[in-house]
């Protein structure tokens, strides 16, 4: 088997950092989330291939918090769009865990499928290479396998590596994997190497069946409990690898501008809040039913899977302590 | 269905306002033109997104494309961009992208009589069927249309109300205000409460309604006490929306996209879905 000696990992990710943007797992003062190699900082920033997880997902490599579409220009009465902003260059990121590789699956059937591709998506997509870090020691608020992921085995990655102690196996599953990986053949050897085994999961959840369940759920009083610790201030939208709720705004100057669009938070009353003063989620506890509900019964209706991938960021973030896990199993009780 | 005629679907073409008609004190017909004619063709009850573009952007329902020749929209003033929309001018270069949505059941209705029922600016979707199905007399059989507004100000597209279309054959239109004024010698009185005075027989018929949210719940419960099933009843929906194609994530009902899987459903199709609407 191919791998790669992890004295030889910073000069695998300069050399993959000539013909590409390459976010790796790193801490960087207080927070830790996917940066550029580029602006990686030998002396302060940290790698953490090893962490589970860094605190902020590798969504932003592909789903910017904020991304320009097109600028415009005013002319009178008149006006053009100047440019729309369709982002194509080459970007790699590396170490990204099978719970992630899985949120950029249901980016991929939201952005990708049901009758439009979305443009900007679609375009850095394209252009992404996707290495994933293979698990065999979970996190302490790791659930993946309980959300049906497979931490040894991210299927849609494009190459996966696998942490073997002093080396990385790393086994090209793409073609885009396979190009990228003869840009690093010289520092790549042969070598029969043990591959780790699995550990238990200290976090587990019982899935099967909620979806279902949750279906006659809508009115249960359990959402006035379940809520009630919520403030609202949607930081498990912003460390959801999964989240991709979005606003469209613009910035006008004078006579040009540009339209932009930015992560928005469904625990947010002016998500749904209509010009005309309706609003269908006016509520904490409305908002908050609408999160779980997508995350555990409506996505699995749409789209087979649900929009939770176990990674436990929410967990941790969440300042009022509301854990999915507990969320599920309450569910489960009711 | 779901296709737009640009190759990114978020980017707007852009059109001209060829003519602004002031239908109430508060809403204003625009009606656009691309250089080509319309910027797309939309089928009646679908959906465009209309951006003042260096102000904001907001779905309307496009109340009627006549022809090649232009896109009408008739926008109520409620809010920050409708409010600077009302103050452009013949000439002014606006966006717009769709179509969007599914839009009504035309074909599916074929044969049937219909009964439209609408309080308020919810007649702008509602008057896209309604033309249609003038366009197409003979595919339609008899044509009732209940239109109510707060006040004789407050009603919408009044020369079709009043002089077009009660004309047009086998057509009937009932028109009402909320609370008697002077010089108005029709009814007075709510929707719901004029439906069941006219008590229009459910057989061989499909009610389409649109309105106020208050006046949609009492006019569901008024057409199921008159013995409509929920297949005959069709409505259209209102969310807040951002993308027009299913991704930005705020107009789901349950796990439907107002702006794609609808915004028009039958009561059936509503009834499995959470009561958010």
């Amino acid at each position: 088997m191919q791998i790669l000696n992890k004295n030889k990992l910073k000069a695998a990710l300069n050399k993959l950092a000539e013909t590409a943007d390459v976010f790796v797992p790193a801490a960087r003062g207080e927070n830790s989330g996917f940066y550029s190699w580029k602006t990686f900082d030998q002396e302060k920033d940290e790698l953490m291939l090893e962490a589970l997880n860094v605190y902020l997902p590798p969504k932003n490599v592909l789903f910017p918090q904020t991304e320009r579409m097109y600028s415009f220009q005013e002319e009178g009465s008149g006006v053009v769009i100047k440019e729309s902003f369709e982002d194509s260059s080459p970007t790699v990121i590396f170490g990204a865990r099978a719970c992630d590789v899985a949120a950029i699956d249901c980016f991929d059937d939201v952005f990708l499928t049901r009758g439009y591709e979305d443009t900007f998506y679609k375009s850095r997509r394209d252009n992404t290479t996707i290495i994933a870090n293979a698990c065999y020691q979970p996190g302490p608020n790791c659930f993946c396998a309980s959300m049906g992921v497979n931490p040894t085995d991210p299927a849609t990655a494009d190459i996966i590596i696998r942490d073997t102690g002093e080396d990385y196996v790393w086994e090209a599953r793409t073609e885009k994997g396979t190009a990228l990986t003869q840009k690093i053949a010289d520092l790549l050897e042969n070598k029969e190497v043990k591959i780790p085994e699995l550990q238990a999961f200290s976090k587990n959840v019982e899935y099967d069946g909620v979806a279902a369940k949750l279906k006659g759920m809508f009115e249960h009083p359990i959402w006035d409990k379940l809520s009630e610790a919520c403030q609202t201030c949607g930081i498990c939208t912003y460390v959801c690898p999964s989240c991709y709720c979005f606003d469209i705004q613009v910035k006008s100057f004078g006579e040009e501008g540009y339209r932009f669009r930015c992560y928005d938070s469904c625990m947010y009353r002016e998500y749904s809040q209509m010009a005309g003063g309706h609003n269908p989620r006016e509520d904490a506890k409305e908002r908050f039913r609408n999160r779980f509900l997508h995350k555990l019964e409506f996505f699995q209706e749409r789209y087979g899977k649900p929009l939770c991938v176990g990674c436990g960021r929410c967990i941790v973030a969440c300042p009022a302590g509301i854990s999915i896990t507990e969320i599920i199993k309450e569910i489960k009780e009711a | 269905m779901h296709q737009c005629n640009c190759e990114n679907p978020l980017l707007p073409t852009i059109v001209e306002v060829v003519d602004i008609k002031d239908e109430t004190s508060d809403v204003k017909s625009f009606y656009v033109k691309s250089e080509e004619g319309v910027p797309f063709n939309v089928m009646p009850g679908q959906l465009a997104m209309v951006s003042l573009i260096p102000v904001g952007e907001g779905m309307f329902s496009v109340s009627w494309q006549e022809e090649q020749e232009y896109l009408q929209f008739a926008i109520k003033r409620v809010g920050l961009m409708t409010d600077e929309l009302h103050k452009i001018e013949v000439g002014q270069k606006i966006g717009v992208r769709g179509p969007y949505g599914n839009g009504f059941p035309v074909e599916d209705c074929q044969g049937k009589d219909m009964l439209f029922i609408a309080g308020g600016i919810g007649l702008a979707p509602l008057r896209s069927f309604i033309k249609y199905c003038f366009k197409h007399r003979e595919d339609y059989g008899k044509i009732q249309i209940l239109y109510g507004s707060r006040s004789y100000d407050d009603l919408c597209f009044k020369d079709e109300l009043f002089e077009k279309w009660p004309q047009e054959k086998d057509t009937e239109v009932y028109v009402t205000i909320d609370n008697a004024e002077e010089g108005w010698d029709g009814h007075v009185g709510f929707v719901p409460s004029y439906l069941e005075e006219l008590n229009p027989n459910p057989a061989g018929k499909i009610a389409v309604t649109c309105g106020p949210p208050i006046m949609i719940k009492f006019v569901l419960q008024a057409l199921e006490k008159m013995g409509y099933s929920d297949e005959q009843v069709i409505t259209t929906l209102e969310m807040r929306m951002k993308c027009g194609i299913g991704k930005c994530g705020r107009c789901n009902i349950g796990s439907q996209y107002i702006c794609l899987d609808g915004p028009v459903f039958n009561l059936a199709q509503l009834r499995e879905l959470p009561p958010e609407w």
